[in-house]
């Protein structure tokens, strides 16, 4: 039995339609990388599984359990196995690092303060972060809110991770280090995983199956190496890299012109 | 022209009829949630502390203000028919059935309401709201709870400081500049008021502790876009609680001094 299965989904907002009858499903231990353009609904499908939208049509499973289904009590159930990274790591600015990572056992566990601060410096420490426990958020760089966030969200020991962009505006650097990171939560934690992401280089290294969101719909859930050779022109594309092609359709992308007329003001490139 | 002003009308009175659904509800899972653990003792303190404690400036500079200026009224006004000796008797009148409730709450729904949405807001729009959620924390449990009991209890406390402070000012006008007895201004101000009086104030000052932190947290909750919608949650939340504080404040009066 799948641990996720999302099962026909649909979500507009208004008339815009952003799920269209998306299916997928995660077995357990398994690290999915959903890939697609700004605006395909990525976003959303992350809400939907935890229940944060009400989709139009469709549902998702987590564990066996309908979340659409749930009353907030259990809702709150299932979501303490799930750890959630959000793409701007969403910490909360009123505490310093150390609450915001004991967020979870403060609420839900009964550790004593000692055992907190423990798990607290475990749980830094696996995501490559020392003695920042007093700090802010405000203090830290958005690579590190990063990290405080995956902290935050692994402290309760989640038996699913989703990560919401966890590199979008990160420097090349870092965006590998937060790659190493959740391979290494996987392999710590045998956890399984959703990723979204843009950024191909870690999305092929996270991936046990890579999946595609296109205008709503879901255009293949592959093997990375397959995903790779998959013919679909949207596919290619967007591992080319290329403005040129069905991914933008309306507007069309500014066409490439070898020949642009510079600025009268321009200044010429090739100074003596 | 005709049809899409009835349009818009339906819509107007359809969107009223949803956002007061939707506040009923909130503020119905708000008062439930006092009673579901786990309880938060640290963030009430906190809660009780940027309420009360940091509001007596404020409420100290207004009531001053305000039952100085009333006294000044109050002398000039019945020095029409020579009854000056009743000046003291309507301030303490005024002041604890009046003046001191609403100008407090009116003066909170500024300070507090409006941090309260502005605070909220900014965590909507930041996805720190999201946050709890999948912390597996009802938002309105953490967030809501704190401020709803430190309101509560704070603004019947302020009152009475305000009440307390109202005496002083008029203290201050008719016997330190109208020339009048002390003694008879102490017997006076309370001459017309009774126990009664103050419990009306006291339940005032609760029902407006109960507005103001309710439509502001809850206009913060409901928070929508980015800077646009933190700018507009506060505003919107002082006007909607000030009004409500006067609406409640007629009724109350009605219905408890019958």
């Amino acid at each position: 039995m799948p641990v996720i299965d999302v099962v026909n989904l649909s979500k507009s907002f208004g008339k815009k339609v952003v799920l269209d009858g998306v299916n997928l499903s995660v077995e357990e231990g398994e690290s999915l990388v959903v890939m697609g353009g700004s605006g395909s609904g990525k976003t959303v499908l992350l809400r939907c599984i935890l229940g944060l939208f009400q989709p139009d049509a469709g549902h998702v499973t987590i564990e066996g359990k309908v979340v659409q289904d749930l009353d907030r009590e259990h809702l709150s159930e299932v979501r303490k196995s799930i750890g959630m990274c959000f793409q701007m790591a969403a910490l909360f600015d009123s505490m310093s690092v150390e609450e915001n990572v004991g967020f979870a056992l403060m609420r839900h566990t009964h550790m004593t303060l000692a055992e907190r601060a423990a798990r607290v410096e475990e749980c830094l420490n696996m995501v490559g972060l020392k003695d920042t426990q007093k700090l802010r958020p405000s203090e830290l760089s958005g690579g590190m809110k990063r990290r405080v966030g995956f902290a935050r969200a692994i402290a309760l020991k989640p038996r699913i991770l989703l990560f919401d962009e966890p590199t979008t505006g990160l420097d090349p650097v870092m965006t590998d280090v937060i790659g190493r990171i959740i391979l290494d939560l996987k392999a710590q934690m045998g956890v399984t995983s959703i990723t979204i992401t843009h950024d191909l280089k870690s999305a092929f290294e996270i991936a046990d199956r890579i999946a595609m969101l296109f205008r709503g719909k879901c255009l293949a859930v592959q093997k990375p190496e397959d995903f790779k050779a998959n013919p679909h022109p949207v596919i290619q594309q967007f591992l080319r890299g290329d403005a040129e092609g069905p991914f933008l359709e309306d507007p069309p992308p500014p066409a490439r012109d070898p020949h642009r007329t510079p600025h009268p003001q321009a200044i010429p490139r090739n100074l003596p | 022209m005709s049809l899409s002003l009835l349009e818009r009308l339906g819509a107007a009175i359809l969107d009223t009829i949803t956002e007061t659904g939707d506040f009923v509800t909130v503020s119905g899972r708000s008062f439930i949630s006092i009673f579901k653990p786990p309880f938060d003792g640290r963030r009430l303190l906190y809660q009780l502390s940027a309420v009360g404690v940091n509001s007596i400036p404020v409420v100290v500079l207004t009531s001053m203000a305000v039952s100085m200026v009333f006294a000044v009224q109050l002398s000039y006004g019945f020095k029409q028919f020579q009854a000056e000796g009743l000046a003291g008797q309507v301030e303490g009148l005024a002041v604890v059935r009046e003046l001191a409730p609403v100008i407090t709450g009116l003066m909170m729904a500024g300070r507090v309401g409006s941090a309260m949405a502005a605070e909220l807001g900014t965590m909507v729009v930041t996805e720190q709201i999201d946050a709890l959620e999948c912390l597996a924390t009802d938002p309105v449990q953490f967030l809501f709870v704190p401020r709803l009991l430190a309101s509560a209890v704070m603004l019947p406390l302020l009152t009475g400081i305000a009440i307390y402070v109202g005496y002083l000012g008029g203290y201050t006008l008719l016997v330190g500049v109208q020339g009048q007895s002390a003694y008879v201004y102490g017997q006076d101000f309370y001459k017309l008021i009774s126990f009664r009086d103050l419990v009306i104030a006291c339940t005032k000052a609760l029902v407006f502790g109960l507005i103001i932190s309710l439509v502001g947290c809850w206009r913060g909750y409901r928070t929508r876009g980015g800077a646009e919608g933190v700018g507009n949650a506060p505003t919107s939340s002082v006007v909607t609680s000030s009004l409500w504080i006067l609406i409640a404040d007629f009724f109350l009066t009605k219905l408890l001094l019958v």
